[in-house]
Order: structure tokens, then sequence, then C-alpha cells
């Protein structure tokens, strides 16, 4: 119903059930399964900022500052020492991060381009210097979570966050539904619009929509959905670190983003799953590892114009 | 020039004349009374959009001095000026792309000097674009829906799919069909002809319900067959649509319009009708230059 492109269909059965019986291969490793999840929680990060590169042409460095403000903002509302139910800090988390992108939004979305790129970065930089020049907040170390939440959801827990196969299964969960969110988002009216502000500004301001106000609206939503998957990176380990904020990590993130192929949401978790596929190889064959993941990087993205989804499209078109 | 279909329609007489004026000496004379008698029937019709002493300064230079106008309903108003008249930065402001440095802007009686940009449209303001300004990666039914959907609604909601209504697909049908575009309703818009991409746009902004059409140059780099096919289109909506139109063609000005607005830089020149304009000997000497007997 919402996967309409075979392309897209293919992908999402084959990688999911895929991803669901993987671990069941690795559970005496629990290297692996942790891998696994950060690699699906930052693929949902991934996500989000694929939405906005690729669907609404807005470009940003700084969406890794929602990314970080997700632990952050948990370690700062959440009471320290007594276990919070997960369900409402999670709804807290994500409100609160849409409601710092609505302010930061209103200042970054009155440029575009380039213009936009250097000032959500200085944003951003600015958030990182702040976390880790503040003892509050640990400095350059970061926090530790010391209770995590409790999952519990009308008495009944159906999992612990502390059992690292349950909580895979969880975010597995979560990028599917985060998939599915943008996928209702981009075929709704919503959706159409956003994407002729994409492709046209001008003639959509000239057809009587306020542009602005679309564009705000979707920055809003993947930043709370950043924020969301720097949450789940935070609980995963039980420790926020500025380094979640670096820019680093917004640029890493768009390249994967460039790599699975822009704008096509699939591509997303695509993109992610090469990206750190090649990175835990080449790590391991060599101390040297950045030269080969450089020219990876470089061959494929000149290689694949529209990145791994479009060589899936045109497989999935040729078959046909 | 072979008779239109629009121009056997008895109740088009007057534009019928217009149209064969430059036929025959006899259909001139005829056109002529017409034009008085259409003069006369529209100082009474409604005025639609109007500007009281617009002005656009670039810094020292003045790109629209002291331009004030009257475009009424169910006319085509044609505005014509030699290249850096400001006949675009008119429009551009008659449709809230450029704040004006003075001067009002008046449609239906409100004064909408101060209202967004995107507001224009929503008060019934279209504009067509001097170059070419649709969705290229969609089909033609799909840039008219984006147009449409405004008046559906539902533009803020990210969980109505895009398809659910019915009455939103008709909207746009039935714009297509104004322009004479049903064949190519499933075509992406970059596939099309690039005469049938000006229609689109048009399209794109009946879409819109408008009740004024301001278009830039709808003619601009087409073959003869082409811009008979947009003239015939204008005139049909011009019974229903107060239009500014600015134009290069001056054939098809003159042709269509049932007033006409002179401009040289930035200054207004002239307003009147085709006649009044033809034969102004200020025109002549600003614009037309010699060798222009002809019409």
């Amino acid at each position: 119903m919402f996967f309409l492109k075979k392309a897209e269909n293919w992908f999402v059965w084959i990688f999911f059930p895929l991803a669901l019986l993987l671990p069941l291969f690795l559970e005496q490793n629990e290297f692996y399964v942790n891998k696994l999840t950060s690699v699906v929680i930052f693929a949902m990060f991934v996500m989000s900022l694929d939405y906005l590169v690729g669907r609404c042409g807005m470009i940003t460095l700084g969406h890794s500052m929602f990314y970080g403000l997700g632990g952050y903002l948990f370690i700062m509302i959440a009471p320290e020492y007594e276990a919070v139910n997960f369900w409402v800090y999670t709804f807290y988390i994500c409100v609160i991060a849409a409601l710092i992108a609505l302010v930061v939004g209103v200042i970054v979305l009155r440029t575009s381009g380039i213009y936009m790129i250097m000032i959500t970065l200085a944003i951003a930089q600015m958030c990182f210097y702040f976390f880790s020049d503040s003892v509050e907040f640990g400095g350059n170390d970061g926090l530790f979570i010391f209770t995590k939440p409790d999952t519990s959801l009308f008495g009944l827990s159906f999992f612990n966050l502390d059992d690292p196969m349950h909580f895979y299964y969880f975010c597995l969960l979560s990028l599917f539904n985060c998939l599915v969110f943008w996928k209702v988002v981009t075929g709704s009216r919503f959706g159409r619009i956003m994407e002729a502000v994409k492709d046209n500004p001008a003639r959509t301001t000239a057809l009587g929509y306020n542009v602005f106000l679309f564009r705000l609206i979707s920055y809003c939503m993947a930043s709370a959905l950043a924020a969301y998957a720097g949450y789940l990176f935070a609980l995963q380990y039980g420790y926020v670190n500025p380094s979640m904020m670096s820019w680093q990590t917004s640029g890493t993130a768009l390249v994967m983003s460039i790599l699975g192929g822009m704008g096509s949401l699939y591509g997303a978790i695509l993109g992610t799953v090469v990206y750190e596929g090649l990175h835990y190889t080449f790590e391991h064959l060599t101390q040297h590892w950045l030269l080969l993941m450089g020219s990876m990087i470089i061959a494929m993205v000149m290689l694949f114009k529209s990145g791994l989804a479009g060589v899936i499209d045109n497989l999935v078109e040729r078959r046909k | 020039m072979s008779e239109s279909p629009l121009s056997q329609s008895p109740s088009q007489l007057s534009q019928a004349n217009l149209a064969e004026a430059d036929d025959t000496s006899e259909a001139h004379a005829i056109s002529e009374a017409h034009a008085a008698s259409e003069a006369h029937a529209r100082s009474e019709s409604t005025v639609v959009l109007e500007t009281e002493g617009l002005c656009k300064y670039w810094g020292g230079v003045k790109a629209l001095d002291n331009m004030s106008l009257r475009f009424h309903e169910r006319s085509l108003h044609g505005i014509v000026g030699p290249n850096g008249a400001g006949k675009s930065t008119l429009l551009n402001m008659l449709c809230g792309t450029y704040k004006p440095t003075a001067g009002r802007i008046i449609h239906n009686g409100d004064c909408i000097n101060d209202i967004r940009p995107y507001d224009f449209a929503r008060r019934g303001i279209g504009r067509g674009f001097q170059k070419t300004n649709i969705y290229p990666q969609v089909t033609c039914l799909e840039n008219c829906c984006i147009a449409a959907q405004r008046r559906v609604g539902g533009s803020f909601n990210i969980f109505l799919p895009k398809n659910s209504s019915q009455l939103l697909e008709e909207m746009a049908d039935q714009a297509l069909a104004q322009v004479g575009l049903e064949s190519r309703r499933d075509e992406i818009a970059s596939h099309i002809s690039y005469g049938e991409q000006r229609q689109l746009e048009i399209a794109m902004v009946l879409a819109t319900a408008p009740s004024v059409l301001l278009l830039d140059e709808p003619m601009a780099g087409m073959g003869h067959e082409e811009s008979q096919l947009i003239i015939e289109l204008l005139k049909t909506l011009k019974k229903d649509y107060c239009i500014v139109l600015v134009e290069h063609d001056m054939d098809a000005v003159f042709e269509l319009s049932d007033q006409l607005t002179v401009m040289v830089n930035g200054q207004h020149l002239i307003t009147g009708s085709v006649e009044e304009v033809r034969d102004n000997s200020k025109v002549k000497e600003a614009y037309l230059g010699q060798g222009d007997e002809v019409i």
C-alpha cells in the first residue's frame, strides 16, 4: 500500500525479513547485534536527512545537532535515578526537538542552497561547542544515562531495553515505521506541495502556497525524527557524547544518503548499510581504511548517478 | 487569416470583427464602430484590479514611474513597450513578487500592497511567467492538481493521500480541457512540446480559479501556428476573466486587446483602444518607428 514502486517493494521484502533473521545467527555474539542496532538507528537518522535533502531540497549540514539533542534532551528532562516511561519521554523528546527546530528553522529557512548549508553548520557547531565545553553536561566526555527508561505501556511491558536482542528488534520496527511514515508524508497532499516547492518555489508561491511554512513543517518533522534516532542511540550505549553533534556526523549521514540515492527514502537504509559494511570491512583490512573508503565512495557516486536505489530501480525496470 | 470557429459565434461579434480587422477595409470600418461601443460599455463594467501611482525604483533607476491603470472584468488589457519599458516589473508587482516603492494596488476595492506574495493567488490573481515555469518532472494532470489543490484544501495534511479526491482531479481535468490539453493529460510535462508547455502553464493558472490572469509573453519563442492557438485560447478566456497581457507580438496584441497600454522607459505613454493607440503619433515615434504602415 505504501510501497508503490516495484523496486521499493522488492527492497522492503528482502531487507526486513533478512534483518529479522540475521540476529538469530549472531545470538552468541552481542557485539554484532549491537553493531547492527547502531546501523539501524543511524539509518533512521539518515532517512530523516534524506527526506530533507532529497524530497524538500533543503541541504543541511547541521542535522546532527538534532541527533545529539535527542540524547541530551533525555538527560536534561529525565530524573537521574528514576526509571521514567519510555513512550512518554519519546513523545517529549520529539516534541521538544520539533519546537527547537521551529525556532532554528525560522532563522535557517530564510536562506537556501549554499547559504543554508553554512548557517545550519554554524548553528550546529555552536550547539556542539556549547555541550562540549559545558561542565554540567560532562564536557567532551559526555554523560552516562544511569537508569534506562521503563517500556511498559498500559501496565504491559513488551520488551526490555537492556536486552540487546529486544532493543535490536525494537529499533528495526522503528526503522520500518519511519519508512512508512515518510512514505505516507511524501504520498500525501502535503507531500505533493512539498515536492512542488522543491522543484519550483517561485511557481508554487505564485499558485498561492506559503512555501516557507511547508519547508518549516518538513524541517520540524525531520528534526523530530532525527532526535528520536539520537535518543535511541543514547539508550543503546547508555551515554551521550558531543561527538554525536559534530559536523562529521552530519557529513557521514549526507554521504550515506547520497550513496543510497537521494530522496528515495529506502535508499537511506541501503546507503547506511553499505557504508557501514564497507567501513567495517576496510577497518579490518588495513589501518589506512579511510583511503580505501574515500576512493570507494568516489567510485560509487561517479558510477551510480542516482545512488544504489537508482541501480535497484534500473534492475527492476529491466526485469520487466 | 482563416476564420476561427470562435468568430462564428454570434455572441462574439465584436471580437470577430477585431480579428478580421486586418482582412478587409469593410471589416475595419465595422470594427471601429464596435470599438467605440465597446469603449462605452467598458466604462461601466467593473474594475477588478487597479493601480494608483505605482512606482518601483531600483536604487536610482526608475523601473516604473507613476503608473495608474485600470483593469476591467471580462476584458483583455494588453501592455506593450520596448525592452526595459518596465512591463515585467509592473506584472511582478501586480502579482506580489516585488513590493511597490510607492503607489497602491487595489483589487476588488482593497489595497493589497502589503499582503504576502502567496496571498495574491488566493485572492484570485493568477500569474503566468515569461519563461516556462511548470513542474517538468510530473504529468500535466499533476501539474494542474498542484495548482488546484489549494482550492480543495488539506495541503497541510500529511496523512491524507494525494489522490484521494475526485473533485481535485475533476478541477485539474477541467483546467486542462479549457486550454485543450486533455490528450496530454498523463504525459510528463517535460515531454510535451514547448507550445503545449505554455498552454499547460495557463492551465495551471486557470486551475487556481483566478479572476485576474497576468500573462507575461505567453507567445514568446513560438511559431506562427502555436501562437495562433494561444491567441484563440485567450480570445475564449477573455470572455470570463480579466486578462493582463504583456506581449511582444504586436499582431497578437492588436488582435486581442480590448484596451492597450503603451509604456516607454517605465513611463506610461498612452492607454486606449487599439485604434487610439495605433493612430497615436507619440506611439509611432517611440515604439513602432518606421515601416509599420501595414498595421
